[in-house]
């Protein structure tokens, strides 16, 4: 072997070498959380009105999401009926929201206290839908109120806003932070946890349905 | 011909831009297909994890608003793997020439679209690796110089291939340990 194929063997076991050490020794942050099995039970700080479906359902997803955050839009566009449709309802998924605000997005804290007003009176779904769906239009004039009052009556509006008033909505909201900064250390949204089979495994960003269906039916498989 | 110095400028200036782009690459295509969901096993696990992160990976390069829907997902699924096979073919060195300047091409490429988007104010993910990183004028001044590099060492590769190897022995040698003949 002449010299030069010598030192391109060494340059190329070299990065071989780092590449295994990356894959070995690094890895996300979010990893840390899939040492620690966990069942609804031992899922701290669950608001049943933040929560949709059957309590004793297989799989727990926990989806740390902020309204302003187009990634979290496509994932909701993409994913949330079918979800919905397939496996929420169906008694397979206990979908968990948790509001996780970045400080990038300037209203992106409000539309949580709504969305978590909204919940209070079981109208999560409705507002949440309404708050993606017309995520730029609100993302530039500020008006969350006016986003979310298109899907509530002047009743439920008169609540939810006494609610985002008092200001009753923030400590539930910054829970939910804590929980995703010191448990799974959620760095991007959207982060979503899966809980199933005694195990935890986050995800960040976003997913296609086709994907995350196969994903959970091979959860559910138990493979 | 000229014999090529072994230690010339446009060597020192392959060598850098050899070690120096070989691993960037390599790297980012690396963070790109494998991180930050790096759950591997079992196989399902492997598939949803490359998926979501192509996916991620998607979503950012729609987010420069520059192909079709098709031309998003081409780029998604093939540009990762050629990053890491391209600077790991630079690393070491091997056809310089056709892949130090497949590489540059590249590099070009991402700087251009990135001092796009600088110039268009648009607020979005650099996607360069698999942590997020804003397009800001830092950046552009970095893909610019990787660009730079690349484009150099992709031209001092082709003109150094024109010249004998610095370590192959002179003409006159050869000559002078050639066997006499009747």
């Amino acid at each position: 072997m002449n010299r030069r194929a010598r030192v391109s063997a060494v340059g190329g076991l070299i990065v071989a070498a780092v590449l295994s050490m990356l894959s070995l020794g690094s890895g996300s942050a979010l990893s840390a959380a899939a040492a620690a099995p966990q069942t609804l039970a031992s899922i701290p700080d669950v608001d049943p009105r933040e929560a949709l479906g059957s309590k004793s359902a297989p799989i727990v997803m926990e989806v740390f999401s902020d309204f302003q955050c187009p990634a979290c839009k496509s994932l909701y566009e993409a994913t949330n009926r079918n979800l919905m449709d397939n496996y929420v309802n169906t008694g397979k998924v206990y979908l968990i929201h948790r509001d996780f605000p970045l400080p990038m997005h300037s209203h992106s804290k409000e539309a949580a206290q709504y969305s978590r007003a909204a919940a209070q009176i079981g109208k999560l779904e409705a507002v949440a839908d309404v708050l993606f769906q017309n995520q730029e239009k609100w993302e530039a004039s500020g008006d969350v109120d006016g986003t979310v009052a298109k899907v509530l009556t002047p009743a439920e509006m008169t609540k939810v806003r006494a609610l985002v008033k008092s200001g009753a909505m923030e400590a539930s909201i910054a829970k939910d932070q804590a929980l995703g900064n010191n448990t799974y250390r959620v760095s991007q949204t959207p982060t979503t946890i899966f809980h199933a089979n005694g195990q935890t495994f986050p995800y960040a960003g976003v997913m296609s349905w086709d994907i995350l269906k196969q994903f959970l039916d091979q959860l559910l498989g138990g493979k | 011909m000229m014999q090529s110095s072994p230690l010339n400028f446009r060597r020192a200036v392959m060598w850098l831009g050899r070690l120096i782009l070989g691993p960037v690459f390599t790297y980012a295509g690396y963070s790109k297909a494998f991180l930050p969901n790096n759950h591997f096993w079992p196989w399902f696990f492997f598939k949803f994890s490359l998926a979501t992160n192509i996916a991620n990976f998607a979503f950012q390069v729609e987010a420069f608003k520059l192909l079709p829907p098709w031309g998003v997902q081409f780029v998604a699924h093939t540009l990762p793997f050629t990053e890491i096979v391209l600077g790991f073919l630079v690393l070491i060195g091997w056809q310089l020439r056709i892949f130090g300047t497949m590489l540059a091409a590249i590099m070009v490429g991402f700087s251009v679209v990135v001092t796009r988007a600088y110039l268009l104010h648009m607020n979005i993910n650099c996607g360069c690796f698999a942590t997020p990183q804003p397009i800001n004028m830092e950046k552009v001044l970095e893909d610019a110089g990787m660009a730079t590099l690349a484009v150099l060492m992709a031209a001092f590769a082709i003109i150094e291939a024109r010249k004998p190897h610095p370590w192959s022995a002179p003409p006159e040698a050869v000559a002078a340990t050639a066997p006499a003949t009747k």
